[in-house]
Order: C-alpha cells, then sequence, then structure tokens
C-alpha cells in the first residue's frame, strides 16, 4: 500500500502527537510536579490512550468507514472537550486559590456551563432533526469547544486581573487556548462549508496540528518555567503565626 | 450559519492572540544574570540604543535608520543563536517561535508606518525580542570558558 504526501504529513503530526503527549506525561513526573498538576496528568494519559489506542483498535475492528467507528470518533471528540473543560475549572481552582469568595462565584458559573451547552445543541437538534448524524454532533462539538475558549480566555484575564505570578499556570492556559481556538475555528469552518472537501482537508490537518502545539507549550511550561510555590505553601505551619502577627 | 461565522471569526482571533501570549511568556523569562550587555559590547549591536531612544523621546529618530537597526541586529543574533557555543547548530523550537513572531511584528511595524499609526509598541517589542535573544546566546556562551575566562569576557579583551 503507497502512502500519499499528505497522508503521510498526517501521520507525521499524529506520531508527533502521540511522543509529545507521553513527553508531556514523563516530564510531569520527572520534574515532580505531578501532584500538582494531576488534572492535566489524567487529561493527558486519557488523551493518549484513547486517540492513540482505543481509536486505531476500534478503526482496524470495525473499519474506517463504519458507521460505529464514526460514532466512536465522536464520542471520544465530546469526551476530550469534557476532559478539557475539567482541566480548565482545575486551573479556575488554581488561579483562585487565595480568593474564596471569588471561586465560589466562578464555581456556580462553571456548573451552569455543561447544562447550557446541552440545552444550546439540542435546541439546535429539534430544527435539524433530518441532519443528526453529521451536523448536530459538529454542532454540539464546535459548541463545546467555543465555550472551553471563552472560559479559557475568562480565566486568562481573570489572571491578569489578580496579577498571579505564575507563568507555568499562564502558559498551560495559553496552551489551552490555542487547542480551543484552533479546534472551535475549524468545527465552525466545517459547519459554514457544510462539511466541503477543502474544509475537511483543511480540519483534518488543522486539528492535530493545534494540539500538537498545545502538547508543545505544556511541554515548555513544564520543562522551563521555575516551579511557583504559593506563599501558604512556602510558609507551612508558621503561616498561622504570620496571620496571628498580622491580626 | 450566523453563529457559525462569529465563532470562526472570534476563534481566529483568539487563536492569534493566545500565540502572542504565549511568545510574550517566553519572553519574560528570568535570566540568572544581564548576559546581553556582553554580547551587545562586543558584537556592536545597537538595539539598546534604538529602545534608549524611543524611551527617551517617546518615538524612533529615523524610521530608515530604525528598520536597518533592527534588521541587521537580527541578522548578527539569529546567526549567533545558531553558531555560537551552540554544539546542535540549530535553533530550539521555541527560538523558532520567535524568530518567526520578529518576522511577524516588524511586519506590523512597517504597517504602522504606512497607515501613518504608532510604531513605537511594534519597535519595543521588537528590541525586546533582540534582547532576548542575546541574553540566549550570552548565556550559552558564558558556560563555554577559554583559562580563567568565559568567552565573552575573551571576545571583549581581543
Amino acid at each position: 500500500m503507497s502512502l500519499t504526501g499528505d497522508q503521510l504529513l498526517l501521520y507525521g503530526v499524529q506520531y508527533a502527537t502521540y511522543a509529545l503527549e507521553v513527553w508531556v506525561f514523563v516530564s510531569l513526573v520527572w520534574r515532580g510536579r505531578w501532584r500538582r498538576l494531576k488534572g492535566l496528568g489524567l487529561y493527558v494519559v486519557s488523551l493518549f490512550l484513547l486517540d492513540g489506542v482505543a481509536r486505531p483498535a476500534v478503526s482496524n475492528f470495525f473499519g474506517q468507514t463504519s458507521r460505529q467507528f464514526f460514532y466512536f470518533y465522536w464520542i471520544t471528540d465530546v469526551v476530550f472537550a469534557l476532559g478539557a473543560f475539567l482541566v480548565i475549572c482545575g486551573f479556575f481552582r488554581r488561579a483562585s486559590a487565595h480568593e474564596e469568595k471569588l471561586w465560589k462565584v466562578v464555581r456556580l458559573l462553571l456548573i451552569f456551563v455543561p447544562p447550557l451547552v446541552l440545552g444550546i445543541s439540542a435546541l439546535s437538534l429539534t430544527r435539524n432533526y433530518t441532519h443528526l448524524r453529521h451536523m448536530f454532533i459538529i454542532e454540539f462539538s464546535q459548541n463545546l469547544y467555543f465555550t472551553c475558549l471563552v472560559l479559557n480566555t475568562l480565566l486568562y484575564l481573570m489572571l491578569q486581573q489578580l496579577a498571579v505570578e505564575d507563568d507555568e499556570l499562564g502558559l498551560l492556559v495559553c496552551g489551552m487556548g490555542v487547542q480551543f481556538a484552533g479546534e472551535a475555528a475549524c468545527f465552525a469552518l466545517y459547519h459554514l462549508t457544510a462539511a466541503n472537501s477543502m474544509a475537511k482537508v483543511l480540519t483534518q490537518f488543522l486539528a492535530p496540528c493545534c494540539t500538537l502545539a498545545m502538547l508543545w507549550i505544556w511541554v515548555y511550561a513544564i520543562g522551563k518555567t521555575p516551579q511557583f510555590v504559593s506563599a501558604r505553601f512556602r510558609l507551612g505551619k508558621n503561616k498561622v503565626l504570620v496571620e496571628a502577627v498580622a491580626d | 450559519m450566523f453563529m457559525a461565522a462569529l465563532i470562526l471569526i472570534v476563534s481566529t482571533g483568539l487563536f492569534f492572540f493566545y500565540l502572542q501570549a504565549v511568545c510574550q511568556k517566553i519572553l519574560r523569562r528570568q535570566f540568572t544574570q544581564e548576559f546581553f550587555q556582553s554580547i551587545v559590547n562586543a558584537n556592536r549591536l545597537e538595539f539598546p540604543s534604538v529602545r534608549k531612544a524611543i524611551e527617551d523621546f517617546g518615538s524612533p529618530v529615523e524610521y530608515p535608520r530604525l528598520l536597518l537597526t533592527l534588521k541587521c541586529d537580527f541578522l548578527a543574533l539569529t546567526y549567533l543563536l545558531k553558531n555560537a557555543a551552540n554544539v546542535n547548530q540549530r535553533y530550539s523550537y521555541e527560538e523558532r517561535l520567535l524568530i518567526l513572531y520578529f518576522k511577524l511584528v516588524f511586519a506590523s511595524l512597517i504597517t504602522c508606518h504606512w497607515l501613518k499609526l504608532r510604531e513605537t509598541p511594534a519597535a519595543l517589542k521588537l528590541t525586546a525580542i533582540l534582547e532576548y535573544f542575546a541574553n540566549v546566546v550570552g548565556e550559552r556562551v558564558n558556560t563555554v570558558r577559554f583559562g580563567n575566562l568565559t568567552a565573552s569576557d575573551y571576545l571583549l579583551n581581543l
């Protein structure tokens, strides 16, 4: 079986993504940041297991053009988006670690997000019932990624507003932003052009490239930034004494 | 359709915004000391004087000279990045990203000049990128020693 240039490029990007997923996980463990970034670690592991192991297995078993693989592909895509949403929730928690009042408001907002996205997508489902197989899933993914992008941007603005001196968190958030923005734009283009063949090809390349960019930014964030240690952590037991003195 | 078009425009804008934010975060990296000064002196680079002129007078003195200075410093520093005390003789990924970022900001500087908009923010960004490159080169060179002298001291004493 001979491979065309496009396919070779696609395979290259795909295997580079797997390699970077492993690299992110190894960096987390190697640099001892696994405990502080548990959510991120689990997300990367699930990315690798679902995208690198489960999808090829299902594709081999049922065939790439089968209905089973189609549903499995899009369901895992929704799982990725939901996983990313949970990672963002974790970042929000870390960013507002010293602002309990703010965290209560943010938590309330975050709880309402998934039902809201589901509601909007269900509304569009009732309008486009005949195109269920294709367009609903595309629109749902597009809405979910865009919501995550908006949340991510809110988080970025919050980090700027609170002047959080945590470069690692800043870069992780930027990485997420690149991924969500790229994916949301790809889905929107796909949706707008009604799955035009040109848009299909573009989406096929752009989406993995965005994931690749996100993973590279994460590798840089974990490997090159100094570990941020909050004042509370650094002081340990003396915190109580400091607070007592401050009072 | 309207929603999809809106998402496409906003997402594309935010994609470039986040890429720019990543570049800015990389540029914020703290070095153990100001390595760039020795590299600037040894290679007679001019970007610190450009920055000083902008900070003192609020705008760069002459536009053609500004472009030439920044371009020459960029060429010198990218050459040094690749060849000075670099065992692999190639750029790292973040250096490649910053080189691309420099080119984009440089293009935006030219566009600002054509449109008669303020050029100083773009010029300051360019000097910040050049300072980062000089710091990276200086840090690398500083690890190579010739007897009791560091490479940058050696270059200065030539």
